[in-house]
């Protein structure tokens, strides 16, 4: 094509589509312009003004006819086409409105829900972080797996050789979260990030207002300062920029405000309101709390910063073994080592799999509603074929009826799109008021225009497979019986083979839904049902952190003060009436325990292979008050004091490995680090914990006494109605030491259902779409039973007035219903054969092809199938023969 | 054969052409020119040379406008674009090989 002409032609074409309206005035005016010179011309030869138009009207040769060509000639945009079946269809469903609405809102259901997972998928694994270059984030932890620690935390002094000696990073910074005081009239608690003074660099963002640490200020004793989150900002100085330079008491220490973060700041699941620097004490290498996040040099791969590091760790262990806690060099064969990972997989690795399971749950259910909504339709067409074949007869091409009828289904599953995610987006506006505390990244997860295009795109996929069922079968069409036969046309053996698949379809993958939700069930009935080794009904956990300015460090003085203040709160609380019993400890089971190397006498094992025990100090009194058995021995007395001989109580797992036969009590125990030996005075049973493993880690208690912890835990068994206690403990907690906070204060058995409060998640929902999809499919099974007797009315007519029992025609259909339903059944039971593998991760101590599971669920669907059945088949066995015989 | 000749499509458009390429003029005026200079041997059924402008002017050959005609009305006056010039050359020539083709056929003496 000649450049020349190139103007006009696409002049031409965008006119053609965007000024239709004039391009029609245009044509009719210039032929109306025609006629009447024509009909001059006549009525100057002496025709009548009338006749004179009629003639010109016959030469023109019809009108329309010579209108509709020019527009042909014009070149018809796809967008008129596409635009009049658009409106042809709408017309048809103003016709027949129920079925619009149903079909709606059932695809409205199933693309709702799947936009909705979708925008968690998105949001949460998708989406990169909110920071510059965000690929270059990672993670760095230390391994030391032959002593138990997958995944070990740094301390300060491997922080800090990290950060001198690597050369993998451009900027590399460790922080810790932990709650402090803000004080004030009214003390609360904050979570604070106590960070290096590089951490901002790290992720490269700065503070909204204010500016980030400066190294000087990541001293020991000079990081008095704070950056709050806006929401701290908004709620404690009323977003008043005059905040920045005041001071703050944290911890009882001033602090003064340098910065304010942007609104929705946060590094991985806990948003933290303040950030402070950490201080960092290269001469302390003990304490390993720190998580550490660095940004890789351009070019520099993950495995090659771990790699770089882990020979710093080892050249920094050959210098001093205290580095990694030894007192010897490890082993050279011993694994340890760090391991980097991306930043965002560190973040959100946890909840891959349930997400990605919800996910491909809930696309089942979209299978599952666009399969009724064809079953619909195809019911439909059965009754709609007359209005295609005459369409056909008057030159409609074959293909244009089916764009016609696929346009139609992309109608339906748009609007039910459109209303779906008015449903999704507000349901992902509820999910910060749901009880999941450990799903990361919920603040970035909004239904936006990602999430509109995914659903857009869905319904236009959806749409055009599911009409495809009705749209072939306008291949049949044309044929002259389809015009003369009457709207109840017989579905033809083509059609019922296709219902009959699609129902069969339906049912399998809800079998697949069910024994999927049915597994996440037994899974948490069993995580919550398991005997814990103590009661935790009727406990309210009450967490009080001292304040540090008198209660910090570990001298001999403010181990003093820490014990005089639990003797007199727990003298204080036992008395108040409502408590049954009351204890301390450093925290209850579930809380989050503290790990330790132990030794055994007698059963020496070289440096590095020590054994895990989860520690934990209690008062005299605590395993009476968690209703945890003593088995042998006593419990902590008021003897056992600082200054008394060091005493420990262990718990059955530890006595059993060690003494299977004799007896623990007397011997000794020495912890990773210490060189002291504690002495076993008791012997409880055991306990479950957050980290169910196998095999069992014991567990091992301090007198609190002994060693004491800023961090009080208080466990109170009450008798009745827990809030009027409550109370009367904050009075009494401020009567003792008014500067402490009420920190957390819940049952026991909350503390222990969010700790399975993902698995709990993925429980409900997958539950809910299982419920979901039976329902699905059973009005699906309704639906096709429904039309399978609705066509074979007259064959039943006419069996009944040969002279057949009403209840053979019962049996028959039943019997269909069956012969679908096992289809249904073994199918889905082989496919969740190979799906439910997949979901290993998420199961505990349940096994994926649980024969309970699989046998179940599958019957319980056959039998709600049959009960779908039930109306249609007695339909069947009540047709009224004469009508059926009737002659349309 | 008695009835004047059908115009075939493609002849109509390169008649067409050849007269805008006098002068621009509206679609009722070619239709009388037509039927004017070939003695109304050629006869279009009226009608059927809009479909053919527009068709024309859908390829760029030709392009219209608005302009004021007989009696205060206005009415569209096509004209031949540059390329149109060219295409007209092009179809004239090719006319003539097929006339001067069928014309040698049937200068063919009997034998």
């Amino acid at each position: 094509m000649d450049l020349d002409r190139l103007p006009y032609v696409v002049a031409g074409r965008l006119r053609s589509l965007f000024r239709r309206g004039r391009v029609e005035r245009e044509l009719d005016e210039e032929l109306r312009y025609h006629l009447e010179r024509q009909a001059e011309v006549y009525a100057a030869r002496g025709m009548s003004p009338a006749a004179a138009r009629s003639a010109a009207l016959q030469a023109f040769g019809g009108v329309e006819f010579q209108k509709e060509r020019a527009r042909d000639a014009r070149g018809v945009p796809w967008f008129d086409e596409l635009s009049a079946d658009v409106r042809y269809a709408l017309r048809t469903f103003r016709r027949s409105p129920a079925f619009a609405a149903v079909a709606v809102a059932t695809l409205a259901l199933g693309i709702g829900a799947t936009s909705a997972v979708f925008s968690l998928v998105d949001g949460i694994l998708l989406k990169p972080l909110p920071f510059p270059e965000p690929e270059r984030l990672v993670r760095l932890v230390q391994s030391w797996p032959e002593i138990g620690l997958e995944r070990w935390g740094l301390s300060q002094t491997n922080a800090a050789v990290y950060h001198d000696r690597q050369k993998s990073f451009s900027s590399f910074a460790a922080f810790t979260v932990r709650t402090a005081t803000l004080g004030g009239e009214r003390p609360s608690q904050l979570n604070v990030t106590y960070a290096t003074a590089d951490f901002f660099g790290v992720l490269d963002v700065a503070p909204m207002v204010g500016r980030p640490f400066l190294p000087s200020e990541d001293v020991p004793g000079r990081n008095h300062v704070i950056i709050l989150s806006y929401g701290l900002w908004q709620q404690r100085f009323g977003g008043d920029r005059k905040a920045l330079g005041t001071s703050v008491s944290i911890d009882g220490f001033p602090a003064t405000v340098i910065g304010v973060m942007r609104p929705g700041f946060a590094v991985g699941t806990q948003a933290s309101d303040a950030w402070m620097p950490l201080g960092l004490d290269r001469n302390r290498p003990w304490g390993w709390f720190l998580a550490v996040i660095g940004r890789l040099r351009p070019g520099v791969t993950p495995d090659a910063a771990a790699r770089e590091t882990t020979d710093i760790l080892w050249a920094a262990t050959r210098e001093d073994p205290v580095f990694v806690g030894r007192t010897q060099v490890p082993d050279a064969r011993q694994h340890i080592r760090t391991i980097v990972t991306p930043l965002r997989e560190a973040l959100v690795g946890k909840v891959t799999r349930p997400l990605l399971v919800l996910q491909v749950a809930v696309a089942l259910i979209l299978l599952i509603a666009a399969a009724n909504v064809a079953t619909l339709l195809l019911g439909r067409g059965v009754s709609r074929s007359r209005e295609l074949t005459l369409r056909i007869a008057l030159g409609a091409s074959r293909g244009r009826v089916v764009r016609q009828l696929l346009t139609e289904t992309v109608v339906l599953a748009l609007a039910g799109a459109l209303i779906g995610l008015g449903l999704a987006a507000a349901g992902v506006r509820l999910l910060p008021h749901l009880p999941i505390t450990s799903l990361p990244r919920v603040g970035e997860v909004h239904v936006d225009g990602r999430v509109l295009g995914f659903a857009i795109l869905l319904s236009v996929v959806v749409g055009i497979l599911f009409g495809l069922a009705p749209a072939l079968h306008t291949h049949r069409l044309g044929l002259s019986s389809d015009l003369n036969e009457g709207p109840r046309g017989s579905a033809r053996g083509p059609a019922r083979r296709t219902h009959a698949t699609l129902v069969v379809g339906q049912l399998a993958l809800t079998v697949v839904l069910l024994i999927g939700a049915g597994l996440v069930l037994k899974t948490v009935q069993r995580l919550l049902g398991q005997d814990l080794g103590f009661r935790p009904e009727g406990i309210t956990l009450v967490n009080l952190p001292l304040p540090r300015d008198r209660y910090e460090g570990s001298s001999p003085e403010v181990g003093a003060r820490i014990n005089a203040f639990t003797v007199e709160l727990l003298d204080r609380v036992r008395r108040l009436p409502g408590v049954s019993r009351a204890a301390v400890a450093w925290g209850p089971p579930f809380w989050g325990s503290g790990r330790n190397g132990y030794r055994v006498e007698g059963h020496e094992v070289p440096a590095g292979a020590e054994g895990q025990t989860v520690t934990n100090a209690v008062s005299p009194g605590y395993f009476a008050t968690m209703e945890i058995p003593l088995k042998r021995g006593r419990d902590f007395t008021a003897a056992d004091r600082d200054s008394s001989a060091l005493v420990v109580i262990v718990d059955q797992t530890l006595a059993r490995r060690f003494w299977p036969d004799g007896d623990a009590i007397g011997r000794r125990i020495q912890m990773t680090g210490d060189t002291v030996w504690r002495t076993i005075v008791g012997l409880v049973g055991g306990v479950l914990d957050n980290t169910p493993s196998d095999p069992p880690i014991p567990h091992t208690y301090f007198p609190y006494s002994q060693e004491p912890g800023r961090f009080v835990n208080l466990e109170v068994r009450t008798s009745g109605d827990a809030a009027p206690t409550i109370a009367a403990i904050r009075r009494t907690v401020a009567a003792i030491e008014p500067q402490v906070p009420l920190d957390v204060v819940q049952p026991l058995t909350d503390t222990i259902r969010s700790s399975v409060s993902d698995l709990r998640l993925t429980e409900i929902l997958l539950g809910g779409f299982a419920l979901l999809a039976l329902l699905l499919a059973a009005v699906g099974v309704y639906g096709v039973m429904n039309l399978a007797v609705a066509a074979r009315r007259r064959e039943f007519g006419i069996r009944l007035a040969i002279g057949a029992e009403p209840g053979t025609l019962l049996r028959l259909v039943l019997g269909q219903g069956l012969r679908l339903a096992a289809a249904g059944a073994v199918l889905g039971v082989a496919g969740a054969w190979v799906v439910t593998r997949w979901m290993r991760g998420l199961l505990y101590g349940v096994s994926t092809t649980d024969p309970v599971v699989f046998t179940a669920l599958p019957l319980l669907l056959v039998a709600i199938a049959i009960a779908s059945c039930a109306a249609p088949s007695l339909r069947a066995a009540g047709s009224d023969p004469l009508e059926a015989l009737r002659v349309e | 054969m008695s009835k004047p000749a059908d115009l075939v499509q493609g002849t109509l458009d390169l008649l067409v052409l050849k007269m805008l390429a006098l002068e621009p003029m509206n679609g009722w005026d070619i239709s009388q020119r037509l039927k004017q200079l070939s003695s109304d041997v050629l006869s279009v059924s009226d009608g059927s040379l809009y479909p053919a402008l527009h068709k024309l002017e859908q390829q760029g050959w030709i392009t219209s406008e608005w302009r004021p005609s007989e009696n205060n009305r206005r009415a569209k006056f096509y004209a031949l674009t540059r390329a149109g010039r060219r295409q007209l050359q092009v179809e004239a020539d090719s006319w003539d090989r097929l006339a001067s083709a069928i014309t040698a056929v049937l200068r063919l003496r009997e034998a």
